[in-house]
Order: C-alpha cells, then structure tokens, then sequence
C-alpha cells in the first residue's frame, strides 16, 4: 500500500484525500498547529500538527523511510519550498507534488527538488477553457473519468512472461474492443512517450510497456489480472 | 377613403422588404455607429468637403476651369444626403400606424389633419437640428442668386462636425462642462464690463486718455484681459493702467481656470472613450467571450482563448490588472462587470457568446452572474466559486458551469498519484498540448454516416478512435455501457453494429488533421444529397 503525507490545512487538501482510495492508499494529514489538527477531525479526518521545520519531526512520522508521496499544499510557497527541500534532503527518491500560488516559484520549487508542480489557477482556467470549447466533452470526462460513474483511465504494465508479450497493440485492441479502450501505449524501446493507439504506427508489445486504457473498473481488474498470466484464458471481451 | 388609402399604404410600407432593406441600408450608410459602410462614407464626404472648399476659393482667381461644373456635381451630392437624411429621420409609416391602432382601441375618429401635423412637426424638428442647418447652410452658397450667402461657404467646413466623431467627441465634452463654462463665461462678461466701463471713464480724451468710444473701451478690456496687448490703445492715465494691471491679472486666472476646466474634462472622459472605442471594436465580432476578473484564472483563460483565435474581452475595476491586459494587447475596459450598463455597451444581448465570472471573490461572481442571467436568459454563464457554499448560489443565480479552483487542483492530484501516464495523456488532450486531440462530431441529417454502423464507417482506417457517442435516441436503449450525462446518454466504446442517427454525437480521438478531413467529408456528403434531392 502507498503511504502519501499530506502536508497543509487548506480545500485542495480535503479534495485530494477525499478522492484517494483508502484501500489503496494510506494518508498522513499533517498540519500546522492544534488548531488546525481539530478542525480536521470535525470533518472526520484525523490529523497530526508538527513544526515541519524540524527534519526530526519529519522522521518521525515516515519520510525516508516509509513515506512514497509528499503533497506540499501550504498556501505559502516559501513554506512549500522549505517543506521540499527537507523532505527531498531526508529522501532522494520521494515523489514530491507541491502546489504553487506565485507562477515564479514554480521554478524554486522545482529546483528545491519537486517532481510534480500544481497551479491550481492555471488548472481553474484550463478547466474553464475547456468548458467552453468543448462543453460535451468536459462534462462527460467530468461525469465518467473524474465522476461518480464507473469509467476509469487505467495505466498498465505488462509483466515479465505475459502472454501480450511479442503481440501486435493492434490484435490487442481487436480483440479488447467491448469492453476497455486501449488509448495508448508507453513503448519502452522507443522511450517514455505515451503513443496513441489510432492505426498510425504499429507497436510490439514487451514486458515493461505501459497500457493506457479506458472502461469500467471491472474490466480494468479483470484485463489486468490476464496480463499476467502466461497465457490468455479468457478474453475481457464479451 | 383617402384615410384608408393612408392606412393601406403606411402597412404596405411596413410589409415591403424592399422598402425596409432600402432604409435600412442608407441608414447605416449616413447613420448607423455600428456601421463600416458608414465610416467609408464619412472619409468620402470628408475628402468631399475639403475639396469643394478649395475648388470654391480658386474660384475666386479663376485658377482652376470647370469648377462650376465640380461645384454642380459635389452641391447635387450634399443635396441627396440632406433629403436622404430628411428620408430616414422618422418613420411616417410607423407613425400613421401607432396612430391608428391608438385611435382603434380609443374608439375615437382618424382625424388626417392631426397625424399630418405630428408628421410635418417631426420633419421641421430634423430641419432645425443642428447638423441638419449646417447641411442647408453648406449648400445655399452655391445657389448665384443669392450671392451674399457666398461668405457662408465656410458652412461647408463645419459639415466636418458631422463625419469625424474626434470632432463630436469635443463638443459632447465641452457640453458636459457647459454648467462650468456658463459660469465662467458670466464671471469674464462681468469683468469685462466692469474694465470697459472703468477704462472708459479713466481713458476718456477729456483725461488725456485713447478711449473715445464705449467699443474702445470694450476692445482695450478684451485685448488687455487676453494678454495680447497690440499697443494700438494703451492706458495712459494711473486709473487705467491700475484697471489694466486688475484685468491682467483676471485674464490669467480666466485662462486657468478655463484650461483646468477642459483638460479636467478631458481626464473624466478618457475613461468613457477608452471603452467606448472597445465597445466599438467588439461589434465587429461575430461572437466573442466576456471575461470578468483578470486575476491568475482570468489570464490563464485569456492566454488559451487568444491561442485559439477566439475574440474575448476583460473587464476589471482594478486599474493595474487592465494596463496588464492592454500591455498584452487584449481588449480591455477598466470598469465594475456587476453593472448593467456595462454589460449592455459591451454586447451580451447582442454578440457575446458567453461570459467567464473568474473574480476571486465569490460575492462578486454571485452578482455578476445573477446581473447577466437578468439581462440575458440565453447566454452561458462559466463562473468560478472559491469556496464550497457558493456553488449552489452560483447556480441558483444562473450560472451553467460552476468551476472550483481548489477541488479541481485536489482532484488532479489525486488523479495524477496512481496514473500519471494516464492522467498525463487525458490532460494533454484535453489542453491540446500533444498532436491529438479529443473532439465531438455530429451526426447531421443527411450526412453519409447517419443510418450506418460503426463498422460501416470505419474509423480506423480514417486513423481515428471512436471513444463513445452522446445520444438522446431511443433506438440505442438496448446498447451496453451507457452512462447518463446531463440528459443523454454516453455509450462508451459502442459495438460494431451500433447504427448512428441523426443526433448523436460521436467522441473521436486522433489528428486534428484527421478530425478536420472527416467533418469536411461529411459536410460535403450532405452538400451532395442536398443537390441531388
């Protein structure tokens, strides 16, 4: 199970908890102060304050140790900066996500040693953007992918002796179609980029690509559960 | 009979298409602000003008031949605008008609006499305007009979008034000063009739003085008070000079105070003609979207609209933001988006397309929203909410969409912690950051696609990926994977023998490239079946 620690009293904290599955993820909601600690457990969430300028203190509660993912969400990005500096210091592989309020911290943050940066303005105007250009579109991905409707976007590594291994992606999405959409496929042997899956370019699968597909949770498991098989018994089609 | 004659003929008008194009169109060729047949107008009249001066003083030395026959053709053209613009003043029909239905529902007789009246008066009201006199006055100097209307012929220079808008600019700005102006304007008489009468008494000849007449006196006072000072009369006695000192000195003042009054009014102004000339550039615009707040979300979307070529106007109250907005050569209007008024100049009841409430404050994005739906029951409302309380205000206000900032934020991350291939991929389409791109695809009435299957029309082969496709149809109840979406259904990855209808809407991933080449494809399918039937 990944462990995520949640740094930052504020909304985007909540919504991003609220959206993680606990059966996949165990969170640490770590806060400022004991204020902000029973705030959190008003709304059902229990929280630990720390002085997060303490590396001790970070220690204690996993980072370098247990701890895979650090959400740096103060609202201060100069605290946010402190906060990915220690941690990246304590754990060199740590996959650190910070949100950013002045754009040119974006750069520090990174330089600090983030992996990922999250501008929630610029994210709130490409939302907006997108609603009005393409209104069907956002809205079904806002009801299905992002939503309460079972339809996922899954990405998929294809283990060491699966049977998909020397296979065509084109015979895999012939014989997926009814139930999972192959979107794209990570072909390791051409680099990191994803390839969408729309008849350009013809790809051998191998042990170590990445699958992107689409459908209902169901079928995600199921297809995920044949991959790695050595041979194909069933088919996720119908 | 003649009555119902009248009326006959005043519904004619009402009715005739070609009679409403045809007024239509010469009022936005003299009239209409809006109009760019108009503004070609102007520039012609402009050049027109001017060259009728210049050919009129050359007259005079007889440098130029034929100039009474270009002063023929230019007078027959300012003859034709003025009756064209006597034409399209008032509507006599519409005028005839309001009354008669008037006098229908009263029950009283059509009396001709009183509507003829009503008419005449409106055509005397346009004679006597302003603009239309200097027209007359531009025209009667070339009538040789009357020669003395010759000296008018500067008349014509002032027609100007009416084709350049700088120059209606500066006397609407000098009439919204003119309680400032009276005032002044009472203050200099006052002290000019005090100088004049003092200078008289003093300068009389009796006193040794220049001064032999009241005018004098007048024209000592004014020439004095101006500052000019010709020296043809000059006070010669103390009295005088000490008036001239007095006058002087008020002079000054008088110029200050008039100089503070128009650049002032200049200052107050400039605001209004910035937005005004804004107001005027987006009318040009087929449809365009109003973004209010140009905060960091206002710019993000700013910046993506201006990438895809679409028109977009920001309204802010803060200054700095605005200056941040023209510096990126975006149209701007430094004003409060919660006011009707504004909203109204800047087109949403005419070509706004949608209107962004993208302010960090909710209470404003409430009220502006709630403002637009009020003026407009149609136009698409995006607005922004910060906290979570204010959705359901916002839509109770009107709004369509309502777009948190910080639970999208929270959402994506938690996206992009399990999947971030995936999550990448999904973002990057959307934001048409890589070179495929999602898009939907209708299937119109007679297009070739509509009644086939999917195997039919192969996509695959178009290097295209049917993601699913939006319906309301009936006939596609039986289908798998449906999930309901905003009153349709989304039939995710449809089987090979789901037959399309008109209607529904296909979600395609490939090549804008691709996309483009299938729409045109379909576009001129339909073209043909048109022609053909």
């Amino acid at each position: 199970m990944m462990r995520i620690a949640v740094f930052g009293y504020s909304l985007m904290a909540f919504e991003a908890m609220r959206r993680l599955n606990p059966k996949q993820y165990q969170i640490v909601f770590v806060v400022k102060d004991n204020a902000q600690a029973m705030q959190a457990k008003e709304q059902g969430i229990t929280a630990v304050s720390l002085d997060f300028r303490n590396d001790d203190e970070l220690k204690a509660i996993g980072i370098g140790r247990n701890i895979d993912v650090l959400f740096c969400f103060f609202p201060k990005d100069s605290d946010n900066v402190f906060l990915t500096i220690s941690a990246r210091a304590i754990d060199k592989q740590l996959n650190i996500i910070a949100i950013v309020d002045d754009p040119d911290s974006a750069e520090k943050l990174l330089a600090a040693g983030a992996n990922k940066i999250i501008d929630p303005y610029e994210i709130c105007g490409t939302k907006t953007h997108q609603m009005l250009t393409k209104p069907e579109i956002t809205q079904i991905l806002d009801e299905t992918v992002f939503g309460q409707h079972d339809l996922n976007i899954a990405q998929i590594e294809i283990p060491l002796g699966s049977w998909l291994e020397n296979i065509q992606i084109s015979q895999l999405t012939r014989e997926s179609q009814h139930q999972l959409l192959v979107l794209g496929v990570v072909d390791k042997e051409l680099g990191e980029e994803l390839h969408f899956v729309i008849g350009e370019k013809e790809h051998y699968l191998n042990a170590g690509d990445v699958l992107v597909v689409m459908g209902p949770s169901n079928a995600i498991t199921l297809f995920t559960e044949e991959i790695s098989q050595t041979q194909q018994k069933t088919r996720v089609v119908n | 009979m003649p009555t119902r004659a009248l009326i006959y003929f005043a519904y004619f008008l009402k009715t005739s298409t070609r009679y409403q194009n045809l007024k239509k169109f010469f009022y936005n060729l003299l009239e209409s602000p809006d109009s760019r047949l108009k503004s070609y107008f102007d520039v012609f009249m402009i050049g027109l003008v001017i060259l009728s001066v210049f050919l009129l003083i050359n007259e005079v030395s007889g440098a130029i031949d034929y100039v009474d026959w270009y002063e023929q053709c230019i007078v027959s053209l300012f003859v034709v605008e003025y009756l064209l613009r006597f034409w399209i003043y008032s509507d006599n029909h519409k005028m005839i008609i309001e009354y008669y239905e008037k006098v229908q529902y009263l029950g009283v007789p059509f009396q001709v006499s009183k509507i003829f009246k009503s008419l005449i008066t409106k055509k005397i009201e346009y004679i006597f305007s302003p603009l239309a006199l200097i027209d007359l006055l531009a025209i009667l100097p070339s009538y040789r009979e009357l020669r003395v209307l010759r000296v008018f012929i500067i008349f014509r220079l002032f027609k100007l008034f009416r084709y350049l808008s700088s120059i209606k600019l500066f006397s609407e700005i000098l009439s919204n000063k003119r309680f400032e102006l009276y005032t002044l304007a009472i203050f200099l008489s006052f002290l000019i009739f005090i100088g004049s009468t003092a200078l008289y008494l003093f300068e009389n000849p009796a006193n040794g003085g220049d001064v032999k007449t009241l005018f004098d006196a007048f024209y000592l006072s004014v020439v004095t008070m101006s500052t000019v000072g010709y020296g043809d009369i000059s006070p010669h006695t103390t009295g005088g000079r000490l008036i001239a000192i007095a006058l002087i000195f008020s002079g000054l003042g008088f110029i200050s105070f008039f100089t503070s009054i128009i650049v002032s009014a200049f200052s107050d102004k400039m605001q209004n003609i910035r937005a005004s000339q804004v107001y005027l550039e987006l009318k040009r615009y087929d449809s365009f979207v109003i973004i209010c707040g140009f905060g960091r979300v206002g710019q993000h979307i700013a910046k993506q609209l201006q990438k895809d070529q679409q028109a977009f106007v920001v309204i802010d109250p803060n200054e700095t933001k605005i200056n941040q907005a023209k510096q990126l050569k975006y149209l701007a209007i430094h004003e409060d988006a919660s006011k009707n008024e504004i909203l109204l100049n800047v087109g949403i009841n005419s070509n706004a397309s949608a209107i962004l409430c993208t302010t960090g404050d909710d209470v404003t994005n409430v009220y502006i929203t709630l403002t637009s739906r009020h003026l407009n029951k149609q136009i698409r409302i995006l607005s922004r909410a910060n906290k979570l309380e204010s959705v359901k205000k916002l839509y109770q206000a009107g709004a369509n969409n309502v777009i948190q900032p910080f639970e999208i934020a929270g959402m994506v991350i938690a996206e992009y912690v399990g999947q971030p291939v995936a999550f990448e991929a999904i973002v990057g389409i959307l934001n048409e950051e890589k070179q495929f791109i999602l898009e939907t695809i209708p299937v119109l009435n007679n297009a070739f696609i509509a009644g086939k299957t999917i195997a039919d029309i192969n996509l695959a082969q178009r290097k295209l990926m049917l993601v699913g496709i939006i319906s309301n149809n009936p006939l596609h109840h039986l289908h798998k994977n449906s999930y309901p979406v905003n009153n349709q259904c989304f039939y995710f990855n449809p089987e090979v023998n789901f037959e399309l209808q008109p209607g529904d809407i296909l979600v395609v991933l490939g090549r804008k490239l691709g996309i483009d080449f299938f729409r045109d494809q379909i576009e001129k399918s339909r073209l043909k079946r048109k022609v053909k039937s």
